[in-house]
């Protein structure tokens, strides 16, 4: 009965919004509604604006499959110029017919219209069709994440001018069904754009996302993609070792090296889309920092350039007897501490070096140190050697990510019982926890300039905090799913986010606005890297890896997918000429990243279908390890790439 | 993704939702009910199994756990489920009755007292880390904890179709050394399509390992052998050099059978084994090496130089089952393997007069026929044994009915005088009732009647019967197909020691008094117990010993090793039958040390007359013993190596194998 009356209901609603007493009193002595009724109107506003607009189809719902056949024949039918992009059309008009039929109670007809049609949806959109096909009541739409995404959002279709004046044409040939224009009006926003019709290739590179694609207005910001001013550090004098090549050959190395330091120092100077270095305050560097700083710079000296002709060596670390229990790993810029996240909650950290953990002194201990002493930093320290390996406990979950800050000192650790944890690699104990998370946190990142992390999370949020404030700085939001992993910029100016629904984001830190959106991906992201250059963002999901330009917001190729599993870890080498890839099916690839730039320079993403050619052209190795799925991956300053996994037995 | 068929879920049934509510207790749940309650809890449970996906991927996981669920759970402040912890999946069983169907997981009684008596369950490892290398500029080593560089599909494919490798123009796998520089460019700008050629370079590691691992599976050091063969059997990246393996062990086996050599042959065929042992090699190319190899050492007429006495039947029984896993492993149908194996050991058992035989001729035509027409027993052996391995039906269909003649043979061999040969048919007849008994006793009924028996059977019919009575009475033996071999763990085969004691498997003190003795033999002159008067054709004195002499003799090339044993020996042995002796006194070689101060060399190579020694090689007082020694007596101690190490107060100079030779 009451369904029945819902029309009537609605309408009564829509007189009673609009302040129309006395229709309102005649419609109800005519329908006769109780006052029962009357008293409980509160019909969602998205089901009132369908019930009016459309309330007339509602009693044929054989008119749907009518309405889509004949879309999906005019989109065949146009010219090929229009056709790709059109075909963009089908999806969200499928999946708000399919739910526009269950809110009506047609849920056999909805059941039939998704059997017949769902199949002919493009192959990435299967994944969202599984998890709305769940939905087959009216009661169930609401608190559906994903149904109530697509009823509370518009989606995104680009079309040429052409394509739209055609499409608005058929439109209006169609009198008979309102059902697509009602369709198109509430819930789909149609982009136009200047310039001929995309090809497939080049209309497949950006769709995917879970609300079509980006538009072009969204990314017109500018981003300051380059790097920050490095600040003057004085090399200590070398140690031993560099000393005595020095006094081999006295004058040369000298010589190069101070030219090799003059282009780490150079370079940022020339850069226009470098940011000011006081865009974002920055922390001023202690002492130990500056001793760290050094030992990178002398290090990176001693670099290898590696290219195709050279490949790296890569050092592959076994977590053994850690089955499935291992989930994080982060190796330290140093290379010299790796921490392992373990899934009963516990965090362990292993030397790589020959140099054991050591702790601090006690309280009393440090009293009688002279704080003057130049060895101060040595005497706090324990003499004793401590163990190769310590754990730290205090999370109530599985620890989902763990990372070292720019100068060793620190670990962060994001987990499921959504706090963030920070200690001290010196006394070994935990020093804050950082609660602002609901829902479990996934990922968390320094800045690479310490100081700063971000953290992402299963609230469909990013959020950067500073180490000495318990509360977030900013709160990135917009993503319209869990946000699965963050990545700072080079120049600590901006943070990357990738997400379940599809979607890469840039965000300033400095407003905590969203800078960039960027679609293509066909799947969840898993993981995000920066070229060392700032300009680049790589990704990886799900076998896929996609390059993206920051300047423009559009993929700058779409790497072959030759991983068969999700990707979870990507390293750039320090000279940037190499990206690597670790995957869950146990390989390693090597990327060479100058061909990719080099192609996105040269033209916009050409034609994807020769994949076996570029795959030639871009993948230089694949490594395989014995049943250890890669969890990290990680090149030292000397380029020396380090992987890590954890073997799962010869099952 | 894309699968042709749009299955959008399954779903729980309105029977589960009555079943479940009968079990708590709610009797007739209505129909209408049942299905609003199938819907909303399919809805759920998926939307639940949605989230804990989610779980899954950022464990990093392909699999979805029970701590997923659980976690998924927790995000909907829904109580998670305790005590589902389960390593595995659990299997859903299946149950219909009264028109209703079940799926169900099946819950075992658990008794509480036996988890409290339990021992504790063993503390699990703590999680290690390890390093290696994965790369070295771009190269994978072929180190253990590396996967195989070629994978044994990959392996089998290139087998059956070698085109394939030859079409991956570009090879992107880790193993291959990287092509770069000018071959690519080449390759780049080369419009003509040119075959490729596969590259069958070692590398130089991989040549040392070679020769490292030959010299140690054939030398006289048990512990390096067992490192060898471990190392034979569980490598990964071995298939480069598979092809010398199985040259090395064929080429070897011709040799020492021609040579008598039984210590020798039972090494390569534990490196045969070892190989078949390897998971990640596909040995299909090589079996026409293998195969005849290890057919010969099955049922070769004679494996050893004095078949009294030593104990080659364990080598054959040892080549015989490795032969039936062959067969088991490599048997396809278009290879036919099991076949042509089969129907060459029957035509081994095939009695040259099996036709008179069936037509009902008497034995004596059987025994008069000529003695060198007759397949040697140690065949016949080798044979039933290779058939035997090959099941029950084998053993039923090839052996059985050949019995008779069989039992005439052992009959007449055992009546006979040569020593030999009774031990031979004695040593048959034992292994013909221990394979035969089985299968009889399932071919026949009860009673067992020894006339029946020795009507059907002949000879043999009484002891089967016998056989077949104890097997039948004893309930363990109620196994059926008897025949069937324990192919794991054979002991390490040692040939006997010239006791006087009939053969068998001897170890440690033994083989080392052999060594003593020997080491009398060839340096002490007055004591001439030649312990065999057979002859082989080529004699050959060769004991050097362990320590090597830097100045080696200049016939000696240093780097010699195994490859020139293998190919060249048998060419030298046979063509120009000359006794080529090399003597290399121990310090402990009593006699023959007058200077004792160190090791002595004496090469002689191709000795007309036994007194031309190699010019300026050793001092003349050792060099006239040995002389006197290459003279008197034909000792073939060829090749023996040495079975146990430092037992002996004085260490023997050590017999090492024929890689000294070159």
């Amino acid at each position: 009965m009451a369904e029945k009356n819902t029309p009537l209901l609605a309408v009564l609603q829509l007189l009673r919004k609009y302040n129309l007493k006395g229709t309102e009193d005649i419609l109800r002595k005519e329908a006769s509604l109780g006052d029962v009724e009357f008293e409980n109107l509160d019909l969602p506003e998205v089901e009132l604006a369908s019930i009016l607009t459309s309330h007339h189809t509602e009693s044929d719902p054989y008119s749907y499959e009518f309405a889509y056949d004949n879309l999906k024949k005019f989109i065949e039918n146009s010219l090929d110029v229009y056709k790709h992009e059109l075909s963009t059309l089908l999806y969200p008009v499928f999946v708000h017919m399919y739910l526009a039929l269950i809110l009506y109670d047609h849920n056999e007809h909805a059941a039939n219209f998704l059997e017949k049609f769902g199949v002919e949806q493009e192959d990435y959109y299967q994944d969202d069709l599984k998890r709305l096909s769940i939905v087959k009541h009216k009661d169930q739409i609401k608190g559906n994440e994903l149904a109530e995404i697509y009823s509370t959002n518009k989606f995104v279709v680009q079309l040429s001018r052409d394509a739209s004046s055609q499409l608005k044409r058929f439109l209006q040939e169609q009198k008979s069904s309102t059902v697509i224009i009602n369709i198109i009006n509430n819930h789909i926003q149609v982009e136009v754009h200047d310039g001929p019709g995309r090809t497939q290739a080049q209309v497949r590179s950006t769709t995917g996302g879970l609300l079509g694609e980006a538009t072009k207005n969204e990314n017109r910001t500018k981003v300051y993609y380059g790097l920050l001013k490095e600040p003057d550090i004085q090399v200590l004098p070398a140690p031993v070792e560099d000393e005595e090549e020095a006094e081999e050959t006295p004058d040369k190395p000298k010589k190069k090296k101070a030219k090799k330091e003059n282009i780490f120092m150079k370079k940022p100077k020339s850069d226009p889309n470098a940011p000011p270095n006081d865009r974002i305050p920055l922390p001023e560097l202690k002492e130990t920092d500056k001793i760290e700083k050094g030992k990178a710079i002398r290090e990176a000296s001693k670099r290898i350039q590696l290219g195709p002709e050279s490949l790296p060596s890569i050092c592959f670390y076994t977590l053994l007897n850690s089955g499935h229990t291992a989930i994080c790993t982060d190796i330290c810029d140093g290379s010299t501490l790796l921490a392992v996240g373990f899934s009963n909650s516990c965090i362990k950290v292993w030397t790589l070096t020959p140099v054991k953990l050591r702790g601090m002194k006690s309280a009393e201990k440090l009293l009688d140190i002279d704080r003057e002493a130049g060895d101060v930093l040595v005497r706090m320290m324990e003499e004793r050697d401590r163990d190769t390996c310590r754990s730290l406990y205090g999370h109530s979950g599985p620890v989902y990510k763990v990372a070292f800050d720019p100068f060793k000192t620190m670990l962060l650790s994001a987990s499921e019982d959504s706090t963030v944890r920070l200690w001290s690699l010196q006394c070994w104990t935990c020093l804050v926890v950082y609660r602002g998370h609901v829902w479990p946190v996934w990922d968390v990142r320094w800045s690479p300039h310490g100081h700063y992390f971000v953290t992402s999370g299963h609230d469909r949020t990013a959020r950067l905090w500073a180490t000495d404030h318990h509360q977030p700085l900013r709160i990135f939001s917009g993503h319209l799913s869990d946000v699965d992993c963050v990545q700072f910029h080079p120049n600590s100016n901006y943070v990357a986010t990738g997400s379940s629904d599809r979607t890469v984001r840039l965000w300033d830190c400095l407003t905590g606005t969203q800078v960039r959106i960027m679609t293509g991906h066909k799947s969840t992201i898993f993981t995000l890297a920066f070229s060392v250059c700032g300009r680049w963002l790589a990704s990886g999901g799900n076998g896929e890896l996609i390059v993206w330009d920051i300047s423009t917001g559009t993929p700058g190729a779409i790497l072959p997918p030759l991983h068969t599993a999700p990707i979870h870890a990507l390293a750039f080498s320090r000279d940037g000429t190499i990206l690597s890839s670790g995957s869950l099916d146990c390989s390693i690839k090597l990327w060479d990243f100058n061909a990719i730039t080099e192609e996105a320079n040269g033209e916009e993403v050409s034609s994807t279908n020769n994949a076996v050619q570029k795959e030639d052209k871009y993948l230089l190795r694949s490594f395989a390890t014995k049943n250890s799925p890669i969890k990290g991956l990680h090149f030292t300053r000397r380029n020396l790439l380090l992987a890590v996994g954890s073997y799962e037995g010869s099952s | 993704m894309g699968d042709s068929e749009f299955a959008y879920g399954s779903s729980m049934s309105v029977d589960s939702m009555k079943t479940i509510a009968e079990s708590i207790g709610i009797a007739n749940l209505g129909d209408d009910a049942a299905k609003e309650l199938a819907d909303d809890v399919t809805y759920r449970l998926k939307l639940i199994v949605q989230d804990s996906m989610k779980f899954m991927h950022h464990s990093k996981r392909q699999k979805l756990s029970i701590t997923d669920i659980d976690n998924a759970l927790k995000i909907k402040n829904i109580e998670c489920q305790y005590g589902f912890i389960q390593p595995d999946s659990l299997p859903f069983r299946f149950a219909s009755g009264g028109g209703r169907e079940l799926h169900f997981v099946e819950e075992k009684e658990v008794d509480l007292s036996d988890i409290l008596s339990a021992p504790p369950p063993k503390i699990p490892l703590d999680v290690s880390v390890r390093a290696h290398w994965l790369s070295v500029d771009g190269v994978q080593p072929t180190v253990p904890e590396n996967p195989p560089p070629l994978s044994k599909e990959a392996q089998k494919l290139e087998s059956v179709d070698p085109i394939s490798k030859l079409s991956k123009p570009t090879n992107k796998d880790a193993a291959g050394k990287p092509m770069c520089g000018k071959a690519a460019r080449l390759k780049a700008s080369e419009s003509v399509h040119v075959k490729q050629l596969a590259t069958h370079e070692l590398s130089v590691e991989q040549q040392l390992y070679y020769k490292e691992i030959t010299e140690a599976c054939v030398g006289s050091d048990e512990g390096r052998r067992a490192e060898a063969l471990q190392s034979l059997a569980c490598d990964p990246g071995l298939h480069e050099m598979l092809p010398r393996m199985c040259t090395f062990i064929s080429e070897g086996v011709k040799v020492n059978v021609v040579q008598n050599n039984l210590a020798l042959l039972i090494y390569l065929m534990r490196m045969v084994k070892a190989l078949l042992d390897n998971q990640s090699l596909y040995l299909e190319k090589y079996l026409h090496e293998l195969i005849p190899s290890v057919s010969t050492c099955i049922v070769s007429r004679q494996l050893c130089l004095r078949p009294e006495m030593d104990n080659h039947w364990a080598l054959r029984d040892f080549a015989a089952r490795l032969m039936a896993q062959i067969c088991k492993t490599f048997n396809t149908s278009t290879n036919n393997l099991q076949t042509r194996v089969t129907r060459l050991f029957a035509k081994a058992l095939q009695c040259p007069s099996q036709t008179n035989n069936e037509t009902g001729v008497g034995p004596s035509m059987v025994t008069s026929m000529k003695e060198s027409e007759k397949t040697p027993l140690a065949s016949l052996y080798g044979a039933v044994q290779g058939l035997a391995e090959l099941g029950p039906e084998v053993i039923k269909v090839f052996i059985l009915p050949r019995v008779r003649w069989l039992g005439e043979r052992v009959e007449g061999a055992l009546s006979g005088l040569g020593g030999a040969d009774r031990l031979a048919a004695g040593n048959l007849k034992h292994q013909l009732l221990k394979v035969l008994a089985p299968v009889v006793r399932q071919l026949r009924q009860p009673p067992d009647l020894p006339e029946e028996y020795k009507r059907d059977y002949g000879y043999l019919g009484p002891s089967l019967q016998q056989a077949v009575g104890k097997i039948r009475s004893s309930p363990s033996g109620g196994g059926g197909g008897g025949a069937v071999a324990v192919v794991t763990c054979t002991p390490p085969l040692v040939p006997a020691a010239p006791s006087p004691s009939h053969s068998h498997i001897s170890h440690g003190a033994k083989t080392v008094e052999t060594i003593a003795t020997r080491s009398v033999v060839i340096s002490a002159a007055p004591a001439p117990q030649s312990p065999a008067p057979s002859t082989p054709p080529p004699q050959k004195f060769v004991i050097v010993s362990q320590q090597k002499a830097p100045q080696v003799v200049s016939t000696q090339p240093a780097s010699g090793g195994h490859i020139v044993v293998h190919s060249s020996q048998p060419a030298i042995v046979r063509s120009q039958n000359v006794q080529s002796v090399v003597v290399t006194s121990g310090p402990a070689g009593g006699a023959a040390g007058g200077a004792a101060g160190g090791p002595q060399k004496v090469v002689v190579v191709g000795v007309q007359p036994p007194h031309h020694l190699a010019p300026a090689a050793a001092p003349a007082q050792p060099s006239a013993l040995t002389a006197a020694h290459v003279s008197q007596a034909p000792v073939s101690v060829v090749a023996k190596p040495v079975f146990a190490r430092g037992g002996a107060a004085p260490p023997p100079p050590e017999l090492d194998d024929l890689s000294h030779l070159a």
